[in-house]
Protein backbone atom coordinates (compact mmCIF):
# COMPACT_ATOMS: atom_id res chain seq x y z
CA UNK A 1 0.00 0.00 0.00
CA UNK A 2 2.07 2.93 -1.21
CA UNK A 3 0.84 6.46 -1.06
CA UNK A 4 4.00 7.85 -2.56
CA UNK A 5 3.46 11.17 -4.32
CA UNK A 6 0.03 11.67 -2.75
CA UNK A 7 -0.84 14.83 -0.85
CA UNK A 8 -3.04 14.45 2.24
CA UNK A 9 -4.73 17.03 4.45
CA UNK A 10 -5.48 15.85 7.99
CA UNK A 11 -7.71 18.26 9.91
CA UNK A 12 -6.85 18.27 13.60
CA UNK A 13 -3.73 16.33 12.64
CA UNK A 14 -1.46 17.62 15.40
CA UNK A 15 -2.44 15.26 18.19
CA UNK A 16 -4.45 12.23 19.20
CA UNK A 17 -6.01 10.12 16.46
CA UNK A 18 -5.29 12.76 13.79
CA UNK A 19 -1.61 12.63 14.64
CA UNK A 20 -1.56 8.82 14.37
CA UNK A 21 -3.28 9.05 10.97
CA UNK A 22 -0.87 11.73 9.74
CA UNK A 23 2.12 9.61 10.76
CA UNK A 24 0.65 6.44 9.24
CA UNK A 25 -0.07 8.09 5.87
CA UNK A 26 3.40 9.66 5.94
CA UNK A 27 4.96 6.25 6.66
CA UNK A 28 3.36 5.07 3.41
CA UNK A 29 4.94 7.91 1.50
CA UNK A 30 2.23 10.61 1.44
CA UNK A 31 3.13 14.27 1.92
CA UNK A 32 1.07 15.65 4.77
CA UNK A 33 -0.61 18.97 5.47
CA UNK A 34 -1.46 19.16 9.16
CA UNK A 35 -4.33 21.46 10.05
CA UNK A 36 -4.54 22.53 13.68
CA UNK A 37 -6.43 25.14 15.64
CA UNK A 38 -5.54 25.39 19.32
CA UNK A 39 -2.26 23.50 19.80
CA UNK A 40 0.55 24.87 17.67
CA UNK A 41 3.37 23.16 19.60
CA UNK A 42 1.75 19.74 19.19
CA UNK A 43 1.20 20.31 15.45
CA UNK A 44 4.78 21.45 14.92
CA UNK A 45 6.11 18.48 16.88
CA UNK A 46 4.05 16.08 14.72
CA UNK A 47 5.32 17.86 11.60
CA UNK A 48 8.92 17.30 12.72
CA UNK A 49 8.20 13.59 13.23
CA UNK A 50 6.63 13.40 9.77
CA UNK A 51 9.62 15.11 8.16
CA UNK A 52 11.88 12.54 9.79
CA UNK A 53 10.01 9.90 7.75
CA UNK A 54 11.34 11.54 4.58
CA UNK A 55 8.18 13.15 3.24
CA UNK A 56 7.17 16.80 2.94
CA UNK A 57 4.92 18.40 5.50
CA UNK A 58 3.11 21.67 6.02
CA UNK A 59 1.24 23.11 8.99
CA UNK A 60 -1.84 25.30 8.53
CA UNK A 61 -3.75 26.93 11.36
CA UNK A 62 -7.51 27.18 10.84
CA UNK A 63 -10.62 26.90 12.95
CA UNK A 64 -12.68 24.53 10.81
CA UNK A 65 -15.77 25.65 12.73
CA UNK A 66 -15.48 28.93 10.81
CA UNK A 67 -16.45 28.66 7.12
CA UNK A 68 -14.27 31.65 6.19
CA UNK A 69 -11.21 30.00 7.73
CA UNK A 70 -11.88 26.78 5.79
CA UNK A 71 -11.94 28.83 2.59
CA UNK A 72 -8.69 30.55 3.53
CA UNK A 73 -7.05 27.18 4.26
CA UNK A 74 -8.11 25.70 0.91
CA UNK A 75 -7.16 28.90 -0.94
CA UNK A 76 -3.66 28.49 0.53
CA UNK A 77 -3.52 24.80 -0.46
CA UNK A 78 -4.82 25.56 -3.96
CA UNK A 79 -2.27 28.29 -4.60
CA UNK A 80 0.68 26.39 -3.12
CA UNK A 81 -0.03 22.85 -4.40
CA UNK A 82 -2.93 23.14 -6.86
CA UNK A 83 -4.10 19.62 -5.92
CA UNK A 84 -5.10 17.30 -3.10
CA UNK A 85 -5.37 13.49 -3.08
CA UNK A 86 -6.57 12.66 0.41
CA UNK A 87 -8.77 14.53 2.89
CA UNK A 88 -9.12 13.24 6.43
CA UNK A 89 -11.96 14.97 8.29
CA UNK A 90 -10.65 14.34 11.77
CA UNK A 91 -10.96 17.65 13.65
CA UNK A 92 -13.72 17.45 16.23
CA UNK A 93 -14.97 19.21 19.27
CA UNK A 94 -17.91 18.93 21.60
CA UNK A 95 -19.52 19.94 24.80
CA UNK A 96 -20.10 17.24 27.40
CA UNK A 97 -23.69 17.75 28.51
CA UNK A 98 -26.86 15.78 29.01
CA UNK A 99 -29.55 16.21 26.35
CA UNK A 100 -31.60 18.52 28.58
CA UNK A 101 -28.64 20.86 29.07
CA UNK A 102 -27.71 21.35 25.41
CA UNK A 103 -28.19 25.00 24.41
CA UNK A 104 -27.94 26.54 20.94
CA UNK A 105 -24.36 27.66 21.57
CA UNK A 106 -23.15 24.14 22.42
CA UNK A 107 -25.20 22.67 19.55
CA UNK A 108 -23.89 25.08 16.92
CA UNK A 109 -20.28 24.88 18.10
CA UNK A 110 -20.30 21.08 17.89
CA UNK A 111 -22.24 20.81 14.62
CA UNK A 112 -20.15 23.47 12.90
CA UNK A 113 -16.88 21.69 13.70
CA UNK A 114 -17.98 18.06 13.46
CA UNK A 115 -20.38 18.14 10.49
CA UNK A 116 -20.46 21.44 8.61
CA UNK A 117 -16.65 21.50 8.40
CA UNK A 118 -16.65 18.00 6.88
CA UNK A 119 -19.11 19.17 4.22
CA UNK A 120 -17.23 22.38 3.40
CA UNK A 121 -13.82 20.66 3.38
CA UNK A 122 -15.17 17.88 1.13
CA UNK A 123 -16.63 20.44 -1.28
CA UNK A 124 -13.34 22.30 -1.57
CA UNK A 125 -11.24 19.11 -1.60
CA UNK A 126 -13.35 17.55 -4.37
CA UNK A 127 -12.47 20.49 -6.63
CA UNK A 128 -8.75 19.92 -5.96
CA UNK A 129 -9.23 16.19 -6.71
CA UNK A 130 -10.99 16.93 -10.02
CA UNK A 131 -9.60 14.81 -12.84
CA UNK A 132 -7.24 12.87 -10.57
CA UNK A 133 -9.60 11.11 -8.13
CA UNK A 134 -9.13 11.05 -4.41
CA UNK A 135 -10.04 9.67 -1.00
CA UNK A 136 -12.05 11.28 1.75
CA UNK A 137 -12.28 9.62 5.16
CA UNK A 138 -14.20 11.12 8.08
CA UNK A 139 -13.85 10.20 11.74
CA UNK A 140 -17.12 9.20 13.32
CA UNK A 141 -17.70 7.46 16.63
CA UNK A 142 -19.69 4.56 18.06
CA UNK A 143 -21.52 7.29 19.98
CA UNK A 144 -23.44 7.94 16.73
CA UNK A 145 -25.67 4.98 17.58
CA UNK A 146 -24.80 4.01 21.14
CA UNK A 147 -25.82 6.28 24.00
CA UNK A 148 -23.02 7.45 26.27
CA UNK A 149 -23.35 9.82 29.23
CA UNK A 150 -22.99 13.52 28.26
CA UNK A 151 -22.08 12.55 24.68
CA UNK A 152 -25.45 13.57 23.21
CA UNK A 153 -24.52 16.53 21.02
CA UNK A 154 -21.34 14.85 19.78
CA UNK A 155 -23.19 11.58 19.12
CA UNK A 156 -25.84 13.41 17.09
CA UNK A 157 -23.16 15.26 15.12
CA UNK A 158 -21.43 11.96 14.33
CA UNK A 159 -24.70 10.39 13.13
CA UNK A 160 -25.08 13.35 10.75
CA UNK A 161 -21.47 12.93 9.65
CA UNK A 162 -22.14 9.29 8.71
CA UNK A 163 -25.21 10.31 6.68
CA UNK A 164 -23.14 13.02 4.98
CA UNK A 165 -20.52 10.37 4.16
CA UNK A 166 -23.12 8.31 2.29
CA UNK A 167 -24.38 11.26 0.27
CA UNK A 168 -20.87 12.44 -0.58
CA UNK A 169 -19.84 8.90 -1.57
CA UNK A 170 -22.57 8.60 -4.18
CA UNK A 171 -22.31 12.13 -5.54
CA UNK A 172 -18.51 12.07 -5.80
CA UNK A 173 -18.19 8.47 -7.09
CA UNK A 174 -18.32 9.51 -10.79
CA UNK A 175 -15.36 11.81 -10.10
CA UNK A 176 -13.27 8.87 -8.87
CA UNK A 177 -13.44 10.03 -5.27
CA UNK A 178 -13.95 7.36 -2.60
CA UNK A 179 -15.70 8.63 0.53
CA UNK A 180 -15.95 6.59 3.73
CA UNK A 181 -15.90 6.95 7.49
CA UNK A 182 -14.56 5.06 10.47
CA UNK A 183 -16.23 4.82 13.87
CA UNK A 184 -14.14 3.80 16.84
CA UNK A 185 -15.20 3.05 20.38
CA UNK A 186 -13.34 4.77 23.19
CA UNK A 187 -9.80 5.59 22.13
CA UNK A 188 -7.49 6.76 24.86
CA UNK A 189 -6.45 10.27 23.83
CA UNK A 190 -6.32 13.59 25.60
CA UNK A 191 -9.74 14.47 24.17
CA UNK A 192 -11.39 11.65 26.13
CA UNK A 193 -9.21 11.70 29.23
CA UNK A 194 -12.32 12.68 31.17
CA UNK A 195 -13.64 9.12 30.72
CA UNK A 196 -10.42 7.20 31.18
CA UNK A 197 -10.00 6.52 34.85
CA UNK A 198 -8.93 3.13 36.19
CA UNK A 199 -12.55 2.06 36.78
CA UNK A 200 -13.38 2.77 33.16
CA UNK A 201 -10.55 0.60 31.91
CA UNK A 202 -11.42 -2.11 34.42
CA UNK A 203 -14.90 -2.41 32.89
CA UNK A 204 -13.96 -1.43 29.32
CA UNK A 205 -11.44 -4.20 28.71
CA UNK A 206 -13.71 -7.14 29.70
CA UNK A 207 -16.50 -5.54 27.61
CA UNK A 208 -14.22 -5.69 24.57
CA UNK A 209 -13.92 -9.24 23.17
CA UNK A 210 -10.61 -8.34 21.48
CA UNK A 211 -9.17 -7.97 24.97
CA UNK A 212 -7.88 -4.40 24.98
CA UNK A 213 -8.94 -0.82 24.32
CA UNK A 214 -8.73 0.67 20.81
CA UNK A 215 -5.56 2.68 20.15
CA UNK A 216 -5.03 5.64 17.79
CA UNK A 217 -2.85 3.29 15.68
CA UNK A 218 -5.78 0.86 15.26
CA UNK A 219 -7.83 3.71 13.79
CA UNK A 220 -4.95 4.97 11.63
CA UNK A 221 -4.46 1.50 10.13
CA UNK A 222 -8.06 1.34 8.90
CA UNK A 223 -7.98 4.93 7.63
CA UNK A 224 -4.81 4.14 5.65
CA UNK A 225 -6.50 1.08 4.15
CA UNK A 226 -9.49 3.22 3.09
CA UNK A 227 -7.01 5.60 1.43
CA UNK A 228 -5.49 2.75 -0.59
CA UNK A 229 -6.55 1.44 -4.01
CA UNK A 230 -7.39 -1.91 -2.38
CA UNK A 231 -10.42 -0.20 -0.80
CA UNK A 232 -11.65 1.21 -4.14
CA UNK A 233 -15.01 -0.60 -4.06
CA UNK A 234 -15.90 0.47 -0.50
CA UNK A 235 -18.15 3.53 -0.76
CA UNK A 236 -20.10 5.49 1.81
CA UNK A 237 -19.46 3.00 4.58
CA UNK A 238 -18.68 3.57 8.22
CA UNK A 239 -16.19 0.94 9.35
CA UNK A 240 -16.48 0.10 13.03
CA UNK A 241 -13.25 -0.29 15.00
CA UNK A 242 -14.21 -1.45 18.46
CA UNK A 243 -12.73 -4.90 19.14
CA UNK A 244 -16.29 -6.26 19.11
CA UNK A 245 -17.56 -4.02 21.92
CA UNK A 246 -20.76 -2.94 20.16
CA UNK A 247 -21.78 -6.54 19.32
CA UNK A 248 -21.12 -8.08 22.68
CA UNK A 249 -23.09 -8.06 25.89
CA UNK A 250 -20.97 -8.58 29.01
CA UNK A 251 -24.16 -9.93 30.60
CA UNK A 252 -23.15 -13.29 29.17
CA UNK A 253 -19.55 -13.15 30.37
CA UNK A 254 -18.62 -16.10 32.52
CA UNK A 255 -16.48 -15.51 35.57
CA UNK A 256 -12.96 -16.71 34.94
CA UNK A 257 -11.28 -19.35 37.12
CA UNK B 1 -10.92 51.61 24.54
CA UNK B 2 -7.76 49.96 25.90
CA UNK B 3 -6.86 46.27 25.58
CA UNK B 4 -8.22 45.40 29.04
CA UNK B 5 -11.59 47.03 28.39
CA UNK B 6 -11.93 45.35 24.98
CA UNK B 7 -11.22 41.92 26.48
CA UNK B 8 -13.62 42.60 29.37
CA UNK B 9 -16.38 43.41 26.86
CA UNK B 10 -15.70 40.22 24.88
CA UNK B 11 -15.69 38.01 27.98
CA UNK B 12 -18.85 39.65 29.37
CA UNK B 13 -20.66 39.23 26.04
CA UNK B 14 -19.78 35.53 25.80
CA UNK B 15 -20.47 34.61 29.43
CA UNK B 16 -23.48 36.92 29.87
CA UNK B 17 -21.89 38.35 33.00
CA UNK B 18 -22.09 42.05 33.99
CA UNK B 19 -18.73 43.43 32.88
CA UNK B 20 -18.40 45.62 35.98
CA UNK B 21 -18.05 42.42 38.05
CA UNK B 22 -15.00 41.22 36.08
CA UNK B 23 -11.77 42.32 37.79
CA UNK B 24 -8.18 41.36 37.08
CA UNK B 25 -8.38 38.94 40.00
CA UNK B 26 -11.52 37.18 38.75
CA UNK B 27 -10.98 33.53 37.94
CA UNK B 28 -12.79 31.97 34.97
CA UNK B 29 -14.78 29.96 37.49
CA UNK B 30 -15.92 33.16 39.21
CA UNK B 31 -16.91 34.60 35.82
CA UNK B 32 -18.87 31.34 35.33
CA UNK B 33 -17.02 30.66 32.09
CA UNK B 34 -17.17 27.01 31.01
CA UNK B 35 -14.63 25.45 28.62
CA UNK B 36 -16.67 26.46 25.56
CA UNK B 37 -16.96 30.08 26.81
CA UNK B 38 -13.20 30.19 27.32
CA UNK B 39 -12.33 28.90 23.86
CA UNK B 40 -14.86 31.25 22.26
CA UNK B 41 -13.39 34.19 24.20
CA UNK B 42 -9.89 33.19 23.07
CA UNK B 43 -11.01 33.04 19.44
CA UNK B 44 -12.78 36.42 19.67
CA UNK B 45 -9.73 38.04 21.29
CA UNK B 46 -7.42 36.51 18.68
CA UNK B 47 -9.50 37.98 15.89
CA UNK B 48 -9.88 41.37 17.56
CA UNK B 49 -6.14 41.81 18.07
CA UNK B 50 -4.81 39.74 15.16
CA UNK B 51 -2.76 37.46 17.41
CA UNK B 52 -2.60 33.73 18.10
CA UNK B 53 -3.08 32.37 21.62
CA UNK B 54 -2.20 28.65 21.62
CA UNK B 55 -3.80 26.48 24.30
CA UNK B 56 -0.30 25.77 25.61
CA UNK B 57 -0.21 29.45 26.70
CA UNK B 58 -3.90 29.86 27.59
CA UNK B 59 -3.72 26.98 30.07
CA UNK B 60 -1.38 29.08 32.22
CA UNK B 61 -3.90 31.89 32.78
CA UNK B 62 -4.95 31.81 36.44
CA UNK B 63 -7.37 34.71 36.16
CA UNK B 64 -8.67 37.48 33.92
CA UNK B 65 -5.61 39.62 34.73
CA UNK B 66 -3.23 36.95 33.38
CA UNK B 67 -5.27 36.82 30.18
CA UNK B 68 -5.13 40.62 29.80
CA UNK B 69 -1.38 40.84 30.55
CA UNK B 70 -0.64 38.12 27.99
CA UNK B 71 -2.62 39.91 25.29
CA UNK B 72 -1.07 43.30 26.19
CA UNK B 73 2.40 41.78 25.80
CA UNK B 74 1.55 40.10 22.51
CA UNK B 75 0.02 43.27 21.09
CA UNK B 76 3.08 45.30 22.18
CA UNK B 77 5.41 42.72 20.55
CA UNK B 78 3.37 42.89 17.38
CA UNK B 79 3.64 46.68 17.28
CA UNK B 80 7.42 46.64 17.68
CA UNK B 81 7.90 44.07 14.87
Amino acid sequence: MSLEGKLALVTGGGRGIGRAIALKLASQGADIIINFFRRREAAEQTAREIEALGVKTDVIRANVGDATKIDEMFDAIASKYGRLDILINNAASGVGRSVMDIDTKAWEWTMDINVRAALLCAQRAAKLMEGRGGKIVSLSSLGSFLVWPTYAVVGVSKAALEALTRYLAIELAPKGICVNAVAASFVETEALKFYFDEAFKKHGIPATPAGRMVTPQDVANVVAFLCSEEAFMIRGQTIIIDGGLSLYSPLFAKEKG
Amino acid sequence: MNVEEQIREIVARITHVDKSTITRDSTFKEIKADSLDIVQALVAVEETFGIEIPDEDAQKFRNFGDFVSYVENRVAQKETV
